[in-house]
C-alpha cells in the first residue's frame, strides 16, 4: 500500500468522524430551531392553566368548566385576551366514510391566541352560543373534497351523532408548542356546543396573553389566587411559554450533546487512523530524518513537519466532513421537511476538532520522529 | 581547524562492550584536502560521525576552530551541523520528493534564511556543480553521478567551514567517480574548501594532498 492510498484511508476516516459530529450536532440544532420557531411567532407572554394530570383531584369537581372563569378578566387585570378551550375525541361520518378526529371547543377569542387565519368561510363567533357550527382543518377539507365536495363551506358532516355545519377552514399552521395539535387535524366548534356532546368534555384549558401593560409575573399571581378561590379542590398548572421554551432548550441541549457524542467515537476512530499513517510514516521515512537532522535539522523542526502534515490531514478531512455533514442535515431537512439552518457553531467546532484531533493524535509520531538517533536513521536502521 | 586527542569510542552490542576507536589522534588545518583510508570495520565510519557531530566520543577530546565539543547538547550539535558541517553520502541522501534546488536548499531553510536569498543561494552553489540546467529535476530523474554533484552543492550552500564526505564515490563507477573527486579538488584549490573524504580507494587518497591510514581503530600517518 502506498502512503496516498493510506493517507486517502485515513482521510476517510476523518471525513466520516467529523461530517457525523457536524450532521448530528445540526439536525440537534435544527430540531431545537424548529421546536422554537412556533414560539417565536406565538411570543412568550403566554400562560397556560391547565388540569394537573398527575394528581387525582379531590371531590365532585372534575375540572375547570366554563362558570368558573365568568369574572376572570376582572379579577385578574394582569391578564389581556384569554382562549378557554377544550379537546374531545370522537368519530366524524362523511358520505359513508368514518374518521376518528379531534374537536376543539372553542370561543371567538382562540383565533387571535393562537394567531389562526381562515382560507376560507369564518371563525367560530361568540354569537354562534350553542349552535351546531363546525371549523374545519385544512386536512379534514382536503378529505371532504375527495369525497366529492368542491367546496366543503356550507357543507355537512356528522361528528359523535350529529349533524354540523362547515362555516370556515383554518390554514395549517406549525405544530408544537402551546398550540393544540387538534387545529390542523380535526375540527372545532363553538365550545357551548362542545359542552353539550355526549360524552361532557372534563374541564377547559386557559391559554391567556398577559395584558398589554401588564407583568407576566403579576399576570400568573392573580391567576394562581383566583383559581385558588373558584376552584379550591382543583389541582392546577400554570406554565409559562418562557419555561416551556427554558425546559425544551435544557432537553434539546441534551439531546444535541448525546449526538455530538455519538459523532465523537467515530471521530476517535477517524483519530486512530491518523496515528496509524503518521506513525508507519515516520518509520518509512527514517532516512529522511536522519539527512534533516544531519543538515540541522533541530528536533523541534521534525516534530513540527510531522505534526503539521498530521494536522494538514486531519483539516483537510475536517473540511471535507463538515461539508458532507452540512449537505447531510440538508437532505435530512428536506426530507422532513424542516428548515435547513447552518449552524456556525458547528462548523467552528468542526474545524477545531479536526485541528485538535491532528495535534492530538499527531504529537506521539512526531515525538517519535524527533527522537530518533541521527546515525540510526541515515542507516534507515 | 580541527584537533582531535585520544578520542576512544565504545559501542554496547548485546552486552558486550565493543571499542571501536582506541585513541585516535588527528589534526587538519584550514584548507586542507584530507584522505582518511582505511579498510571496512576499522572505525572511519565512526570517526566520520564524530568529526560530523552526529554522535560523541566516549572519552577524549574534539576541538573545532576555538571550541571544546565535549557536553554540548543536541540543539547546540545540531546547529553546529547546520552551519559549519556539510556532508556527502556514499548514497547521497537527497530527498527524493523534492527538486534538485529545493534539496541544495535545505540546510538554509533550517538557518532561516528568506526564500529569495536561499533560492539565490542554491542555484549559485548547483551552477558551481555544474547542475544549474537541472535545477528543477528531482533525484529519480538524474544519474548517480548528477546526484552525487547536487549532495555536494547542499553540503556547500550553507558556506560550512567543513567538507565531510563518507565514500563519496562508493556508489559510482570509475569514470564518474573521477569526476567528482575532480570537483572536490578543484573546490579545494579555488575556493579553498576544508575536506575530509573518507575512502577504502587508495587512488583517491593519491589525488588528495594528504592522506592518513586508519586501521583497528587508530590513525596512522602516511
Amino acid at each position: 500500500m502506498t502512503a496516498k492510498q493510506r493517507s486517502i484511508l485515513a482521510l476517510i476516516g476523518i471525513i466520516i468522524g467529523i461530517g457525523s459530529v457536524i450532521s448530528m450536532i445540526s439536525v440537534g440544532v435544527i430540531v431545537q430551531n424548529e421546536a422554537l420557531r412556533q414560539f417565536k411567532e406565538m411570543g412568550t407572554d403566554i400562560l397556560t392553566v391547565t388540569k394537573d394530570h398527575d394528581q387525582e383531584s379531590r371531590g365532585k369537581q372534575t375540572g375547570i368548566l366554563p362558570k368558573d372563569i365568568k369574572d376572570l378578566k376582572a379579577c385578574c387585570p394582569d391578564v389581556g385576551a384569554f382562549a378557554p378551550y377544550t379537546t374531545i375525541h370522537e368519530d366524524m361520518s362523511f358520505r359513508g366514510a368514518r374518521n376518528s378526529i379531534p374537536a376543539i371547543g372553542a370561543t371567538e377569542s382562540f383565533k387571535d391566541i393562537f394567531k389562526l387565519s381562515m382560507t376560507g368561510g369564518r371563525f367560530i363567533s361568540d354569537l354562534d352560543t350553542k349552535m351546531p357550527y363546525c371549523v374545519i382543518s385544512e386536512q379534514v377539507a382536503e378529505f371532504m373534497k375527495q369525497k366529492g365536495i368542491a367546496d366543503p363551506v356550507g357543507a355537512e358532516l356528522r361528528y359523535a351523532g350529529r349533524f354540523f355545519t362547515v362555516i370556515g377552514i383554518i390554514k395549517t399552521v406549525d405544530e408544537g408548542g402551546i398550540r393544540p395539535f387538534a387545529i390542523n387535524e380535526g375540527i372545532i366548534m363553538p365550545l357551548p356546543t362542545a359542552m353539550r356532546m355526549p360524552n361532557r368534555p372534563e374541564s377547559l384549558t386557559i391559554t391567556a396573553r398577559v395584558a398589554q401593560a401588564g407583568s407576566r409575573d403579576a399576570a400568573r399571581d392573580q391567576l394562581e389566587r383566583y383559581f385558588l378561590e373558584r376552584t379550591p379542590k382543583l389541582k392546577l398548572r400554570i406554565t409559562s411559554a418562557e419555561e416551556l421554551i427554558r425546559n425544551m432548550q435544557k432537553q434539546m441541549q441534551m439531546f444535541t450533546l448525546l449526538l455530538g457524542a455519538i459523532g465523537s467515537i467515530s471521530l476517535v476512530v477517524g483519530g486512530v487512523g491518523v496515528m496509524n499513517v503518521m506513525l508507519v510514516s515516520v518509520s518509512e521515512r527514517r532516512v529522511e530524518i536522519g539527512i534533516r537532522r544531519a543538515l540541522g535539522a533541530q528536533r523541534g523542526d521534525i516534530q513540527s513537519q510531522f505534526l503539521i502534515e498530521s494536522l494538514v490531514l486531519s483539516l483537510v478531512g475536517g473540511m471535507i466532513g463538515i461539508c458532507l455533514g452540512v449537505g447531510a442535515s440538508y437532505v435530512f431537512c428536506r426530507f422532513s421537511n424542516w428548515e435547513f439552518v447552518i449552524s456556525g457553531t458547528a462548523i467552528a467546532l468542526g474545524v477545531g476538532v479536526s485541528a485538535a484531533v491532528g495535534i492530538f493524535f499527531g504529537y506521539y509520531p512526531a515525538r517519535q520522529a524527533a527522537r530518533l538517533n541521527p546515525i540510526e536513521a541515515l542507516r534507515g536502521m | 581547524m580541527i584537533r582531535i586527542e585520544d578520542v576512544h569510542k565504545k559501542f554496547t552490542i548485546g552486552g558486550t562492550e565493543l571499542e571501536v576507536l582506541k585513541g585516535v589522534n588527528l589534526t587538519v588545518e584550514p584548507g586542507e584536502l584530507l584522505a582518511i583510508v582505511g579498510g571496512s570495520g576499522c572505525g572511519k565510519s565512526t570517526l566520520m560521525n564524530i568529526l560530523g557531530f552526529l554522535d560523541v566520543p566516549t572519552s577524549g577530546r574534539y576541538i573545532f576552530g576555538d571550541t571544546e565539543t565535549r557536553s554540548l547538547s543536541d540543539r547546540e550539535l545540531s546547529t553546529i551541523r547546520n552551519r559549519e558541517i556539510g556532508f556527502a553520502f556514499q548514497q547521497f541522501h537527497l530527498l527524493p520528493r523534492l527538486t534538485a534546488l529545493d534539496n541544495v536548499c535545505l540546510p538554509l531553510v533550517y538557518r532561516g534564511v528568506p526564500v529569495e536569498e536561499r533560492r539565490a543561494r542554491a542555484e549559485e552553489m548547483l551552477d558551481r556543480v555544474g547542475m544549474l540546467d537541472r535545477a528543477d529535476h528531482r533525484p529519480t530523474e538524474l544519474s548517480g553521478g548528477q546526484q552525487q554533484r547536487v549532495a555536494v552543492a547542499r553540503a556547500l550552500s550553507g558556506r560550512p567551514r567543513l567538507l565531510l564526505a563518507d565514500e563519496p564515490t562508493g556508489a559510482l563507477d570509475s569514470a564518474t567517480s573521477k569526476e567528482i573527486i575532480d570537483l572536490f579538488v578543484s573546490l579545494n584549490t579555488d575556493e579553498h574548501v576544508t575536506a575530509i573524504i573518507i575512502t577504502h580507494d587508495p587512488d583517491i587518497a593519491k589525488r588528495c594532498r594528504r592522506a592518513v591510514r586508519m586501521v583497528d581503530g587508530v590513525v596512522h600517518t602516511l
